[in-house]
């Protein structure tokens, strides 16, 4: 793990990222756009499973919502792969670091088991109960993120 | 309503003070000038930003943040002489926190040169 985490860090890759004048600030921002993607898309779909716009079909909400959630993460997580190889070995010991990446897995996660057709069989309290979850990990998930930035 | 945004707002101003510690920009230090003289220990530069660990005469270990690497190179800081062991001086602004040893360098005088980090801020 070490060497892997230490070959990451010493990568042409992150060597250019590293010293990087404009680069390194927009890969940051496409972080954001990532996450403002997934968070914006995933918001309205955790409030209707929550219950809220009934009215609104979730069929239709999720075949919009949903792919636009799936790019946001995977750019958010490409980003933040990139992010990371800059100072890999002291992001790794970060609990909050490891914290933040369970956190994604578990939102993640949560997200799949509620994919396509099946999610019109989840019985009600569940559907509310995933839709508070979710929206309770990715909102952790952005507050340990923005924290990250300021510990040393 | 009224009164769910009154208390919102006084849990945001509890909260602030504590994130406002952050290292990004001047709100976590304090007004006053400081100088720190001592000797490097550990450098770790690049982006986000750089930090050095300096060991002051007391024995106190500081950590220190510096800039960017497009920042040093302005300010003509050679990089390369940041290395552990050698002696330094930083002015800038500490922690607000009076027990946190941290700074952060405005000024960075190696070898009786000055150089300048932030040369529009007085």
């Amino acid at each position: 793990m070490e060497h892997l985490l230490a070959a990451i860090e010493g990568s042409a890759f992150a060597e250019s990222l590293r010293w990087s004048r404009w680069t390194y600030p927009f890969v940051n921002a496409l972080h954001v756009v990532g996450l403002a993607a997934l968070f914006g898309s995933i918001l309205p779909l955790d409030l209707r499973m929550l219950g809220l716009f009934r009215s609104v079909p979730l069929a239709g909400l999720t075949q919009t919502l949903r792919p636009v959630a799936a790019s946001g993460l995977a750019l958010a997580v490409a980003s933040g792969l990139a992010l990371f190889s800059v100072r890999a070995t002291e992001y790794a010991a970060m609990p909050l670091f490891r914290a933040k990446l369970a956190l994604v897995a578990f939102g993640a996660a949560n997200a799949l088991l509620l994919t396509g057709p099946r999610i019109h069989a989840v019985r009600p309290g569940l559907l509310r109960l995933a839709g508070a979850a979710s929206l309770l990990t990715w909102l952790a998930v952005i507050v340990a993120g923005r924290w990250l930035g300021y510990l040393d | 309503m009224r009164r769910r945004s009154f208390v919102a707002a006084l849990v945001a101003s509890a909260a602030a003070p504590r994130i406002a510690r952050a290292h990004h920009g001047w709100r976590w230090t304090e007004g006053a000038e400081f100088t720190l003289e001592g000797v490097i220990r550990e450098v770790r530069l690049g982006n986000p930003h750089g930090i050095l660990t300096v060991e002051a005469a007391d024995k106190a270990m500081w950590v220190v943040e510096l800039g960017q690497p497009w920042r040093h190179a302005e300010a003509g800081l050679p990089e390369a002489e940041l290395m552990p062991g050698v002696a330094i001086t930083l002015e800038g602004h500490r922690s607000a926190d009076p027990d946190e040893l941290r700074m952060k360098a405005e000024r960075v005088i190696l070898a009786g040169v000055t150089y300048d980090l932030y040369p529009d801020r007085s």
